[in-house]
């Protein structure tokens, strides 16, 4: 398995989330999770409100 | 001898552009189509010999039901003043791939590979050839043209990623499907991509999480179609082959993947089992009580435990099968060769991860990093589980953009496996595998391109100078064909020297 695989990975589902007893905690590293988070704050939060596709196969 | 097996994805993208909440996504598929810029020969390809009707078990549906609404699309797509060639816009690359608008989809379908590096390869080229033509349309509108690799609007509208694998005609079709279908049902645990929704046909149910994003559109377990109702084995019999010897398993069921290891996983494992079932048909295959409830059931489970019931009601869970399917392959196939052997391994790797704790495979599998990621993110921000911010951030996942989408955010920054090696990528956007037919497909077009009459899967028809050459594909599988046909083609100065002498 490639090292780099194991530097960074997303972070643990946290207290908001969810029902059930799902993935739980990583414990490694997470150096680029900040950074990705603010990207994720810029994401339309209606931008799937307004997606509509026709059905394909 | 080892039977020859053949894969192949289709892969229907979701469009969308910044600004246009009413888009008509046919006329936004078909200019994305005509903005490649990637050599190949355009609408060419050969309708006149589908037929989507032939059914695997014997006969020929008089309809499907897709049929009532494509004639309706018909209609309206009449009044665009564009010929049916122009509407698909069909484009047959340099590569062998093929990419053409399909239902109000681009839609890029990768030339035939017989190693998953082609595949991963040949999927990704996809991917950025798409994105390429995003680019162009955006600048000639003025506004982001955005592509999403996904497969639902997440208000009960699904467009698939095919997978298809060629197999020899003499494995019955009966012993095919019961042996298959526990395998597909199960298989989700690593393939699925993940949803933020649940859906029906047609309509959005409730918030939630669940690992499948096709997982709520199938209810039946065996039919023809791939548009409504559909089957979790899809009985279309075209081979795009001799069809006296091959037939193409056409596999509807599955997710489009970002992640290539999860590319891999899903199309390798599925090959192996198809060639176990190939090796002993008869041999006693896992058996569920209900498939269509264990499809939903593995794919909402809250608690990722996956527990399901087996023919007798004998209690099991999704791991148990795919353990059952891993032994048989492991037992029946030979493994010596290092694509096959990665596969078992990654396989094995990934059932124990899964069996451990699933977040184990967050850097391989895109519903376990999706969950994490948007997990994370629910529990930065205090969302609750039904805010629509989640099911835009599962959209924004799959946006392919390698600038923007979450997922190569995740590649880029190391928290996913890498994808396949960009030398193998640049070799993908320009050649054909050339360890399949499709590499002669590639050269046709290559270096005859403006005399290709027609294309399709199984043919080319080159224009000559005594009229149209046939050059057939019909049976050009085995290295000793593929080699004779390539080379006839590498000597011929024109079509002419391509002419089958009787």
């Amino acid at each position: 398995m490639p090292d780099q695989a194991r530097k960074s990975k997303p972070a643990s589902p946290g207290p908001g989330g969810g029902g059930g007893d799902g993935p739980s905690a990583p414990k490694v590293d997470k150096p680029n999770v900040e950074e990705l988070l603010k990207r994720m704050k810029k994401v339309d939060p209606d931008q799937a409100r307004r997606y509509r596709q026709r059905t394909g196969e | 001898m080892q039977p020859i097996l053949l894969f192949g994805l289709e892969t229907e993208l979701g469009i969308a552009r910044d600004g246009a909440p009413n888009l008509d996504t046919v006329a936004e598929s078909i200019a994305l189509v005509r903005s490649a810029t990637e050599p190949g020969v355009l609408m060419k390809w050969d309708y006149g010999c589908e037929d989507p009707h032939l059914d695997a078990r014997g006969f020929r549906v008089a309809a499907l039901r897709q049929d009532a609404d494509e004639a309706h699309y018909f209609a309206r797509d009449a009044q665009r003043r564009l010929t049916h060639a122009e509407i698909k816009s069909d484009l047959v690359l340099r590569n062998g791939a093929r990419f053409y608008n399909d239902h109000a989809h681009p839609e890029y379908c990768t030339p035939e590979c017989s190693t998953l590096d082609e595949l991963a390869a040949h999927d990704r080229a996809g991917e950025r050839i798409a994105t390429a033509c995003a680019r162009a349309l955006s600048e000639a509108r003025g506004a982001t043209v955005r592509l999403y690799k996904n497969n639902t609007d997440f208000r009960g509208h699904s467009y698939g990623c095919h997978e298809n694998y060629l197999l020899p005609r003499s494995l019955p079709w009966e012993d095919l499907v019961r042996g298959i279908q526990a395998f597909l049902v199960t298989r989700q645990i690593y393939a699925g991509a993940g949803k933020f929704a649940l859906e029906t046909e047609d309509r959005f149910l409730a918030s939630g999480f669940q690992i499948s994003q096709r997982a709520d559109f199938f209810s039946e377990l065996q039919s023809v179609d791939t548009m409504q109702r559909r089957p979790i084995v899809n009985t279309r019999d075209e081979p795009h082959a001799n069809p006296a010897r091959w037939r193409r398993f056409h596999v509807i069921l599955g997710d489009a993947n970002m992640s290539p290891f999860a590319t891999r996983l899903k199309v390798g494992a599925t090959a192996l089992v198809l060639e176990a079932l190939l090796r002993e048909p008869r041999q006693p295959w896992p058996e569920l009580a209900d498939p269509l409830d264990a499809l939903r059931t593995i794919s909402r489970d809250p608690r990722f435990r996956w527990e399901i019931k087996l023919h007798g009601r004998r209690p099991a869970t999704a791991l148990d099968v795919q353990r059952h399917y891993l032994a048989a392959v492991q037992a029946r196939c030979d493994l010596t060769a290092p694509d096959r052997a990665r596969v078992v391994a990654d396989w094995e790797a990934v059932l124990a991860d899964l069996a451990t704790d699933p977040h184990r495979c967050c850097d391989r599998l895109d519903w376990v990093a999706k969950h994490a990621l948007l997990r994370e993110f629910q529990a930065a921000e205090k969302l609750p589980d039904d805010h629509p911010w989640l099911t835009s951030l599962d959209l924004e996942y799959h946006r392919l953009d390698a600038a923007a989408g979450l997922y190569f955010d995740l590649e880029r920054g190391g928290a996913m496996r890498p994808g396949p090696p960009e030398t193998e990528v640049q070799r993908a956007l320009a050649e054909p595998p050339r360890s399949t037919r499709a590499w002669v497909r590639g050269r046709c077009i290559q270096k005859f391109g403006p005399e290709v009459l027609l294309a399709q899967w199984d043919h080319v028809t080159l224009r000559g100078r005594r009229g149209p050459v046939p050059v057939s594909l019909l049976d050009v599988f085995g290295p000793a064909e593929i080699q004779q046909l390539s080379q006839r083609l590498a000597d011929a100065q024109t079509p002419e020297d391509l002419r089958t002498r009787k």
